[in-house]
């Protein structure tokens, strides 16, 4: 046969399938007509004839679906004919069907919404040109591996390793933009010339900086993002080559990024996201101190080349650097490569993972419900299929048409589930986890629709695939005897099984979202060393010539703060470098030493290094264990003192007594970043302040005054009774009236940064109790609907027991127990499951054990509640049967 | 009635082939015809010869085409085309040869070997 006759023959069918199934309906009727004439003739009566006639004839529907297949075009045909057939089975049960549709939805609803955001945030390469091939470069600094590269690092990398093709860097911080409508406070980075190409294709207008424009000497550049341009230039096209004025200096404006840049860097690496002015550093970064890390540095390898090559690489650098200068021996630098991709979901990946895990949970949930309420109506379903199978439909067609009514019922919840996804996709975006940075990217994309689709055909086979079978398995002959009677629906034995499955999977579930819930119980008890509620604090930026000298900055602080103090509602002010868990900011750290330490207890230990204001301890709400606040006398021409926490003092003086000690510290009364050493006099001992994050204790802090580490940015604090906007109001007078150019950023409650420190945790929390309420949600429906079946359907049973002297007592105890059993099944097998899996969870738990006997024991209860909740309403059906009436409907 | 036997599976195509290349006929006729020159003794399953019927139009060995039966009925016929004279002309080969192999067998007499 040739093809084109068999492809013209699919296609007539398939055009013509209406005719074509006439036309053999009337070609086998006139068959068995012609047939009963002949026997009529020979002598039987008419209607005897024709009974003979068909009977010979033999099952006509299996002979036309046999017709149907040799004729071609069938497989296409027979998926539409089932399709249709599923659909007008489904439209004849509208209940089950809405319930069955509902279920899905949420089940695969719940995935999509969930793997959007993994997709975007561990499978979609980051939207950089060669994206596979970048990588971030930490330097070490003692213990901390995750360091930022002096200049000369970032130099003799670039001069030795060959397995880059380029090395660019980053150093993130703020300046003033003046000269436009209001002077403004803007993060600024400055860039080596070849940093943005490493992570544009191109730019929107103009064009990059040039080699060479990032030296020392050359003439000061800058490009703006899409929202600067539009925020502040009114998205004017002629902006190129006009100049700006920041910090003070004149800029060439050169180029506008595209629209969609991102600036996407690991938290913690100081690189902020909202980054909205690029200028060269102008400077010869080889002539730096080697010992002084600011750059965050982005390598793309060369093609071919793998992370650990570049690594191991990197390492041989970082030995022949550590023998030729003492600096590098002493902070014993390790260059460290990582993809740039793995390196930025590094933190939230365990979580997302545990998610998606938990939502997987959820969907095998769904399929088991759905399951149970196919088996629940497969009672109905047996009959017709039997009926259809007496006709001479073969047993494997049926199974097909039956499995095909569950493929278009798992695609029609896959639909619905799209809508549902996109709605907790909304929701998930709108509890605005910080630090999932990625998450700015999530979308409902192509891989999105396909997962979904995925999804939808693979729990309908799996949930359709045993009820299926069990139904087109059943003895003919029985079932057809059976009709008219309420004939039982199923395997109760496998939807039983189905119960304690889906029970089991719930208690999974629960258990971890109990321990996520006890995660973040933990978090809020964590006394973060200070009290954050009524603070509220702004940030300003010291710069241009106003600003040169550390008189001018310690001037405005002492007159800004003694304004400050006399607004309404007022209880203390304050100020500092760097606010606790406020991430926004590079970190300053360094050595220290009691002085007099010997050469090889000096370099060992680190501490964060304030520049404080008086009045700091007092606004923040931390605890003064011992001496005094710093004062505004502290400064160059008194003695120059320090504060230190306790863990600096644990780890220098363990059991003595700290005031008057002396500690050699690094500060700058020369100017910002002017760093030399010099000895401090401990004036006063604070308690520890969380001041990263909240899990962990983090280094020791160091405190200095104002003069003697000046810094060209402050956050003021201020305890205040006022609400925000009446506070702001206050604010910018009171900042405008000591310099009009001078802007307010950053204003917000101190709560703010602690609550963007427990935003990831609560981001599990509560995407992990919404699954774990879905499951329960899912598991009591089915324990419901399975209970309440199989009272109906043991109605008689039932009544006759009734009737024969079993009280109501006895009945509810009855059914009780049979449905109770699978559910306490479950929960035992599901508290197994799980306190062999939550040791995998145990990185994102804080104050708790993966083993929390409260957890489980709780969630055991909850389950035992919710499974007798939803089997004690059809118990007390079952209770309240009417014996006469049960007895006398069947 | 001489008795009957059921075709061999596979020799049902050969026969409708067979019948039709007689002439023209329609399903019931097929049926008919075959019970004729097998003079009774072959029995085709009256509903398996429409699947068959198809199969062979599908392979373009038959051509069917809308007509009226002698009892006055719209009926389908079956006529053979130029393939399906071909495809018999091959099967008919092949089943003689095999059917003279297997009747040579089976009449072989000790004495012969």
């Amino acid at each position: 046969m040739s093809f084109l006759s068999s492809l013209r023959s699919v296609v007539a069918r398939l055009f013509d399938r209406a005719r074509v199934e006439n036309d053999t309906d009337e070609e086998l009727r006139a068959h068995v007509l012609d047939r009963a004439e002949d026997l009529q003739r020979s002598g039987l009566p008419r209607e005897e004839a024709v009974r003979r006639a068909r009977i010979e004839f033999g099952g006509q529907e299996r002979f036309k679906e046999e017709c149907r297949e040799q004729g071609g075009g069938l497989w296409l045909e027979t998926v539409w004919t089932d399709i249709r057939f599923g659909a007008r089975m489904l439209r004849k049960s509208p209940g089950f069907t809405a319930i069955a549709i509902l279920t899905l939805a949420l089940g695969i609803g719940a995935n999509t919404a969930i793997f959007s955001v993994v997709n975007a945030v561990l499978i979609r390469p980051l939207p950089y040109p060669h994206a596979d091939r970048l990588t971030i470069i930490w330097s070490s600094w003692g213990k901390e591996t995750r360091g930022p590269a002096s200049g000369p690092e970032m130099m003799e990398l670039r001069k030795r390793c060959r397995a880059f093709e380029e090395i660019g860097g980053i150093w993130a911080t703020t300046a003033t933009i003046t000269g436009t409508a209001e002077p403004e406070q803007v993060r600024l980075a400055f860039t080596t010339a070849n940093f943005l190409p490493l992570l544009a294709k191109r730019l929107q207008l103009g064009r990059f900086f040039a080699p060479g424009e990032d030296r020392r000497g050359a003439a000061p550049l800058m490009i703006l993002t899409d929202g600067l341009w539009r925020r502040e230039f009114g998205a004017n096209p002629g902006i190129i080559g006009r100049t700006t004025r920041l910090n003070g200096n004149d800029f060439t404006i050169v180029g506008v990024l595209p629209r969609d840049f991102k600036l996407l860097f690991p938290n913690a690496s100081g690189v902020v996201a909202d980054v909205q002015v690029f200028i060269p550093f102008l400077d010869d970064l080889e002539k730096r101190n080697r010992d002084v890390g600011f750059l965050r540095l982005i390598g793309r390898l060369r093609q071919g080349i793998t992370v650990g090559q570049a690594q191991s690489e990197a390492e041989t650098i970082s030995s022949e650097l550590r023998s030729e200068a003492k600096e590098y021996a002493d902070q014993s630098l390790h260059l460290t490569v990582a993809s740039l991709q793995a390196d930025d979901v590094r933190l939230v990946r365990p979580a997302l993972l545990s998610l998606f895990a938990a939502v997987g949970l959820v969907l095998l949930v769904t399929c088991a419900n759905v399951a149970n309420l196919l088996l629940s109506r497969s009672g109905s379903r047996r009959h017709e299929t039997a009926l259809r199978a007496a006709m001479g439909a073969e047993r494997k067609r049926i199974v097909r048409q039956l499995l095909t009514e569950n493929l278009l019922l798992g695609c029609l919840g896959g639909a619905a589930a799209l809508g549902i996804g996109w709605v907790a996709l909304e929701w998930i975006l709108a509890l605005q986890p910080e630090g999932v940075s990625r998450l700015i990217a999530v979308r409902l994309d192509g891989w999105v629709l396909m997962f979904t689709l995925a999804l939808a055909i693979l729990t309908g086979m799996l949930f359709g695939l045993a009820p299926a079978l069990s139904v087109a398995r059943g003895d003919l002959v029985e079932v057809l005897k059976e009709s008219g009677k309420t004939s039982t629906g199923g395997n109760p034995r496998l939807r039983q099984l189905l119960i304690a499955g889906e029970v089991a999977l719930g208690s999974i579930l629960l258990v971890g979202t109990g321990l996520m819930i006890r995660t973040f119980a933990s978090l809020l008890r964590v006394d973060p060393g200070f009290h954050p509620e009524n603070v509220m604090t702004f940030q300003l930026a010291f710069s241009g010539s106003r600003y040169q000298t550390v008189g001018s900055i310690t001037n405005f602080l002492k007159e800004l703060r003694s304004n400050l103090a006399r607004l309404p509602g007022t209880q203390a002010v304050g100020g500092v470098s760097h606010l606790p868990l406020d991430e926004g900011k590079g970190n300053w750290y360094s050595y220290y030493w009691a002085d007099g330490a010997p050469a090889d207890q000096q370099n060992t230990i680190m501490a964060d290094h304030r520049s404080t204001l008086p009045g700091y301890f007092r606004s923040l709400g931390a605890t003064m264990l011992e001496g005094r606040e710093l004062e505004d006398t502290d400064d160059v021409a008194h003695t120059h003192v320090a504060v230190v926490d306790d863990t600096v003092a644990e780890q220098l003086w363990p059991g003595q007594h700290v005031l008057g000690k002396k500690i050699s510290v690094e500060d700058s009364p020369a100017g910002p970043f002017q760093f030399e050493r010099e000895s401090v006099v401990v004036v006063g001992l604070v308690k520890h302040i969380q001041s990263h994050t909240l899990t962990s204790k983090g280094r020791g802090q160091i405190y200095l005054p104002v003069p003697l580490a000046p810094r060209p940015v402050y956050s003021i604090l201020v305890r205040t009774t006022e609400p925000m906007e009446t506070f702001r109001a206050y604010v910018e007078q009171a900042v405008r009236r000591l310099d009009k150019d001078m802007p307010v950023s950053n204003l917000e409650p101190q709560m703010g940064y602690v609550d963007k420190a427990r935003a990831q945790t609560r981001f599990v929390t509560v995407l992990s109790a919404a699954l774990g309420a879905l499951a329960l949600l899912l598991a009591s429906i089915g324990i419901y609907g399975v209970t309440s079946y199989s009272v109906a359907e043991r109605n008689r049973e039932i009544a006759v027991r009734i009737v024969v002297g079993a009280d109501s007592t006895d009945v509810g105890k009855m059914v009780l127990r049979q449905s109770g059993t699978p559910v306490v099944l479950g929960v035992v097998a599901g508290l197994g499951l799980a306190a062999a899996l939550t040791p995998l969870l145990s990185g994102l738990l804080f104050g708790v054990q993966p083993s929390d006997p409260l957890t489980f024991v709780s969630i055991a209860l909850v389950l035992a509640a919710v499974g007798a909740a939803a089997c004690y309403l059809p118990a007390r059906r079952a209770t309240r049967v009417d014996p006469m009436i049960a007895l006398r409907c069947e | 009635m001489p008795s009957q036997a059921q075709i061999l599976p596979g020799t049902l195509d050969l026969l409708i082939l067979k019948a039709v290349s007689l002439g023209p006929l329609h399903g019931y006729g097929v049926l008919l015809r075959i019970e004729q020159i097998s003079q009774g003794a072959l029995l085709v399953e009256q509903g398996a010869l429409y699947p068959a019927l198809f199969r062979l139009v599908r392979q373009g060995l038959l051509k069917a085409s809308w007509g009226t039966s002698d009892n006055n009925r719209r009926a389908k016929f079956y006529e053979l085309t130029a393939a399906g004279r071909k495809r018999l002309r091959q099967q008919a080969d092949g089943w003689n040869r095999l059917a003279a192999a297997i009747a040579s067998a089976l009449n072989t007499q000790p004495e012969e070997i």
